[in-house]
């Protein structure tokens, strides 16, 4: 206990941890202090001087990223002494920044423009022509570029390239208000986390070029989710849009803070994923080759599973999740067909590091595991030469093994348009794995749920949906 | 990229140095040193070589040799004159000596003259002030500078090409 | 009017020579330094109030104090020779001079805080004296007195002295900037930290004081405290090496006892105004100190308390002198570009602030200014005061702030004149 002690906070007695950093108590207590450099997993830097409170005692305002908390302190965050030093420091941060709101890609959540228009608008005192100039549009290759003008240099991004993937592509040059923020001549971005920095600016200097100038931002719409770009399954903000006569479609997505899971980042694979919910999907239902609605497709399998339940090989992946996949488990125990969750294909061992990537490229191995569900290869071949109705769940191992459904009776469920359709007798999508909700556990066997927020104009079906509704049919005919 | 090495002599001047501290780190400016004493300015290429004496990266490097003031990012005349500026100087005349500089040499500071023979600049603080104006010539210092002293130290350094 | 105690030697010819300056006494304390304890020469240089040379003026005793006893990890003592504040140029007489001096100093320090390693870091522009240095640091090894042992083995204490040469940066003058750099960084200012304690370097405990501060304590070991505290005032005892330049008849660098009056020390060392000019301002310890008025400058009395009564301070003691002659406005603009070109740029005010200065002064001397700016000026000035990293801002915001407040006239006239490019 005694590493708790009292301390005031704008006239509130609260009780904080002895030593901890002020600036991350405050953010605890929804205290918005604003500031540029301080990152928690950056830590302490100093330089932007923005998240200055006064400390009774103290003759200076102090910089609350670097204030230790100790019994008794006083701290004001608030009154007019100490916004008026804010007010000064962001004017100072503002005097040589172009201020191109209207066509930077960060406007909306950039900080400099939040604490300007919470600080109060004001003339600026420093014309245009009198600032300094930098380069503007700096290709730094990894889907980043780099604004020099509207850099405060806080140097969060260099001491992400230096403290956390220890890639060092990115240092100041020059000195005074000359610095400039840049990688050795001729050098490009180089790290797989390098877009982690577009997130961590706090203003418009390195954007995504991916997502610049596609959407801004106060249009889109967010819900949380996690990656399945591999069985770490980092935690994500998908950041979608519905637009007018448009259906929704997702934009981005965004590292989110999870310290069970990937702490603040996420990959440049798994962030620019989002393109595969997006791109090539399936979309109609199709029996021998031929369009079908969802209706006939249904009863087809209906009629194919009731017909052959001993005959037929379930093959489920782990990109189901774990109510899925415990649906279809149960429908195997109840009706004698069986179950193989063999995926060797989502392993790739060159995409591993000893940051966040794992050697499995699927989300719910982990999750499948736990269901008991086999995934040895000698069963799986096993069954594969005896079952006659083989049926693919969102499982791509066969995508250039066609040959091998020679003489059987083949159904897909698939949200990606493959070339296995051309060799299924009937065709069924669903939904993506961001269109459902389901939980999902990863290879450390945390498990997290997603609850869509994905509204499309003409929704596909579930799995879950749909195999309830061949379940009901099923029945009907029995 | 062109390799760059450092001349024998100064490799062994790096290893005898390098002794001298207790991590390799402290070697960045002294190697600087070395380099633009070899050259006459750092390159690029130079800087790489330098990361690798020093077990750290390129850009490490490049952070410091832009930070310095002293080191050339681009090659310097044979001569280099830097005459001091700043508050002591003006007092005693420095404008009068840089304009004269100037128009003699025809160039800018930060500009060599045609033939590559001088390069100016104009700098901050020497630490010369009790001899204002003041310039360096080649980093020697020439002190209590009057036109005419300097008509002759740029007439006596051609002659001496 | 002058007390020699650094500067003894500094008359007699090639005393830069270990043989001439071994004839004229140097090195004479150490027979004294080596039966003392470290302790005691630590309260010998506590008890003379040795106060450091570098503009700072914080106790040298109390400095070496913070310094971990019994520690297992090598300490290093860095003597700051960056000097590279305008109007200062004393260190430099002192490694010209009698570099033998600084060794001796060196090697009492170093005893006392039981050092090994010391580095000079001296500004890069200085290399003809880091060769010098570089020679008499050469000379003392082959002599013996330093090295492997003290003095042939007179004291079995190793140590070894290295020059260092910066590369042209001011901001390095900054002792946690100086140690970035030594470590082979940006010269980037560190955090201060929460609680009184020594720097460190690469981690282990180090000491930073200025060459000046080093080449006194001699005198205080050799002769003891008291030969020290008998010059100057109580509260600034000792001597200072002082200089003067600007438009004086004879600039240069003097050492006085603490006390002397500033207009005293102008009119007979120096000589008086040159060309029989008249007195306009004194900016009174390198140009980071607030401007005196002529008034002021007959009040100015040079040690550290009268100076601080009289709203400026005593800095490392390098006056320049301004005479009638001079815009103040140019200074300013002269003064601000110094500090605009040697922002290390690593926090916000400082970055931007002396840049934004630089500007307004800029748009002044080119007939675009207002007279808004002058209030612009100060402004800039106060959101520099007390909010950066280290004191480069703050000495920004006092010199620059003083000049504008003590001389507003001459700025208000200046603007509405118009007078701008055409001014000389």
């Amino acid at each position: 206990m005694s590493n708790i002690v009292n301390i005031v906070i704008d006239g509130k007695e609260v009780e904080a941890e002895k030593g901890a950093v002020l600036i991350d108590y405050l953010f605890k207590q929804d205290i918005d202090i604003p500031h540029f450099c301080y990152h928690p997993a950056l830590g302490t830097d100093g330089n932007c001087r923005m998240c200055m409170v006064e400390i009774e005692g103290s003759k200076r305002p102090q910089i609350s990223c670097d204030t230790p908390v100790k019994e008794g302190m006083v701290v004001r965050t608030q009154g007019e002494n100490i916004e008026q030093v804010r007010r000064d420091i962001l004017e100072l941060e503002l005097i040589n920044h172009p201020v191109d709101c209207p066509t930077c890609d960060q406007a909306g959540e950039c900080k400099l423009q939040d604490y300007y228009m919470a600080g109060g608008f004001y003339e600026s005192r420093l014309e245009a022509e009198s600032k300094v100039k930098a380069k503007k549009a700096v290709d730094l290759g990894k889907n980043v570029m780099l604004d020099q003008e509207r850099c405060v240099l806080c140097t969060r991004c260099t001491r992400f390239t230096d403290e956390i993937t220890h890639t060092n592509e990115l240092g100041i040059f020059s000195r005074a208000d000359h610095s400039v923020i840049s990688t050795f001549p001729g050098q490009e971005l180089e790290s797989d986390y390098s877009m982690n920095i577009v997130d961590l600016c706090p203003v418009g200097a390195l954007t995504s070029k991916d997502f610049r100038f596609n959407q801004r931002v106060w249009f889109l719409e967010s819900f949380e989710a996690i990656c399945s770009g591999c069985s770490k399954g980092c935690s994500i903000h998908v950041d979608h849009k519905k637009e007018k006569y448009k259906d929704d479609q997702i934009f981005r997505f965004r590292p989110r803070e999870d310290h069970d899971v990937n702490g603040y980042f996420i990959c440049d694979d798994g962030r620019l994923s989002y393109k595969d919910e997006n791109d090539n999907r399936l979309n109609d239902a199709s029996i021998n080759q031929e369009t079908v609605s969802t209706k006939e497709a249904l009863t087809n399998i209906a009629d194919v599973l009731t017909a052959n339940p001993n005959d037929t090989l379930l093959l489920v992946s782990p990109f189901l999740s774990n109510e899925e996949l415990a649906l279809i488990k149960e429908y195997t125990l109840n009706n004698g067909t069986t179950l193989s969750g063999y995926s060797p294909q989502y392993y790739d061992e060159s995409f591993a590091d000893d940051m966040l990537r794992t050697s499995d490229r699927s989300p719910n191995r982990a999750g499948m595991m736990a269901l008991r569900i086999n995934e040895n290869e000698k069963d799986f071949n096993e069954l594969l030469s005896q079952k006659k109705v083989i049926v693919v769940i969102e499982n791509s191992y066969f995508e250039d093994k066609a040959e091998l459904f020679k003489d059987k009776k083949v159904i897909l469920f698939s949200s990606k348009d493959t070339k296995v359709k051309e060799f299924a007798n009937t065709v069924l999508p669903v939904a993506s794995f961001l269109e459902k909700d389901g939980s999902y556990t990863n290879s450390e066997s945390v498990t997290q749920h997603i609850k869509s927020g994905i509204r499309k104009n003409a929704p596909v079906g579930t799995l879950t949906s749909l195999w309830k509704a061949i379940e009901s049919l099923s029945k009907e005919k029995a | 990229m062109k390799n760059f090495t450092l001349t024998p002599e100064n490799q062994e001047k790096f290893e005898k140095i390098s002794k001298r501290y207790p991590k390799i780190d402290s070697m960045m400016l002294p190697t600087l040193w070395l380099v633009q004493e070899q050259e006459g300015w750092i390159s690029p290429e130079a800087m790489i070589t330098v990361s690798e004496l020093l077990n750290t990266t390129p850009i490490r490097v490049y952070e410091v040799v832009t930070f310095y003031t002293m080191y050339n990012t681009k090659p310097t005349g044979t001569h280099h004159i830097e005459v001091c500026k700043t508050t002591s100087c003006m007092l005693c005349g420095s404008k009068e000596i840089i304009a004269y500089l100037e128009e003699t040499l025809e160039i800018k500071p930060g500009e060599t003259s045609a033939d590559g023979q001088f390069t100016l600049s104009v700098v901050e603080c020497l630490g010369s002030c009790g001899g204002a104006p003041m310039l360096a010539f080649n980093g020697d210092y020439v002190e209590n500078l009057t036109v005419d002293k300097v008509k002759t130290l740029l007439k006596e350094s051609s002659n001496g090409n | 009017m002058e007390t020699k105690i650094v500067s003894k030697r500094f008359h007699i010819p090639e005393s830069y020579k270990l043989e001439v300056a071994k004839k004229h006494g140097v090195y004479g304390s150490l027979e004294k330094l080596f039966t003392m304890t470290p302790d005691e020469v630590i309260t010998a240089v506590e008890k003379s109030n040795l106060r450091g040379k570098g503009g700072g003026g914080a106790s040298c005793g109390q400095k070496w104090r913070y310094m971990p006893l019994n520690d297992p990890r090598p300490a290093y003592l860095i003597v700051n020779a960056d000097e590279s504040e305008p109007g200062t140029f004393k260190d430099r007489e002192v490694m010209d001079k009698d570099p033998h001096l600084l060794i001796e100093g060196i090697i009492c320090s170093s005893y006392a805080m039981n050092i090994h390693t010391a580095y000079i870091y001296i500004r890069g522009e200085y290399k003809w004296l880091a060769d010098r240095l570089n020679t008499a640091i050469d000379e003392a090894y082959e002599a013996g007195i330093i090295g492997e042992t003290l003095m042939n083995g007179a004291c079995d204490f190793k140590l070894d002295i290295v020059v260092h040469r910066g590369a042209g940066a001011y901001i390095c003058g900054e002792k946690s900037a100086l140690i970035e750099s030594l470590e082979g960084k940006r010269g980037h200012p560190r955090l201060k930290p929460h609680q009184k304690e020594c720097e460190w370097y690469f981690g282990d405990p180090a000491t930073v004081n200025n060459v000046e501060t080093i080449a006194s304590v001699p005198e205080i070991v050799e002769f003891g405290y008291e030969a020290y505290t008998k010059h100057g005032t109580p509260k600034s005892p000792g001597t200072m090496l002082f200089a003067l330049s600007g438009p004086v008849k004879n600039p240069g660098v003097y050492e006085l006892a603490f006390g002397h009056k500033m207009i005293d020390v102008i009119n007979t060392l120096g000589g008086g105004m040159k060309d029989g000019k008249k007195l306009k301002a004194v900016i009174p310890g390198g140009v980071s100190c607030p401007i005196l008025t002529a008034d002021e400058v007959n009040k100015a009395v040079l040690d550290y308390e009268s100076m601080w009564d009289i709203g400026s301070t005593l800095g490392t003691g390098g006056m320049v002198i301004i005479d009638e002659d001079a815009c103040m406005v140019e200074v300013a603009k002269n003064i601000i570009e110094f500090y605009h070109h040697e922002s290390c740029g690593q926090c916000t005010p400082c970055r931007e602030g002396t840049g934004w200065i630089d500007t307004i002064l800029h748009k002044v001397i080119h007939q675009q200014g207002k007279l808004s700016d002058i209030d612009n000026i100060s402004d800039v000035c106060g959101t520099l005061n007390g909010k950066t990293i280290c004191v480069f801002a703050p000495a920004v915001a006092d010199i620059i702030g003083s000049i504008v407040v003590k001389f507003r006239d001459e700025f208000e006239t200046y603007i509405l004149n118009n007078q701008g490019a055409e001014h000389e």
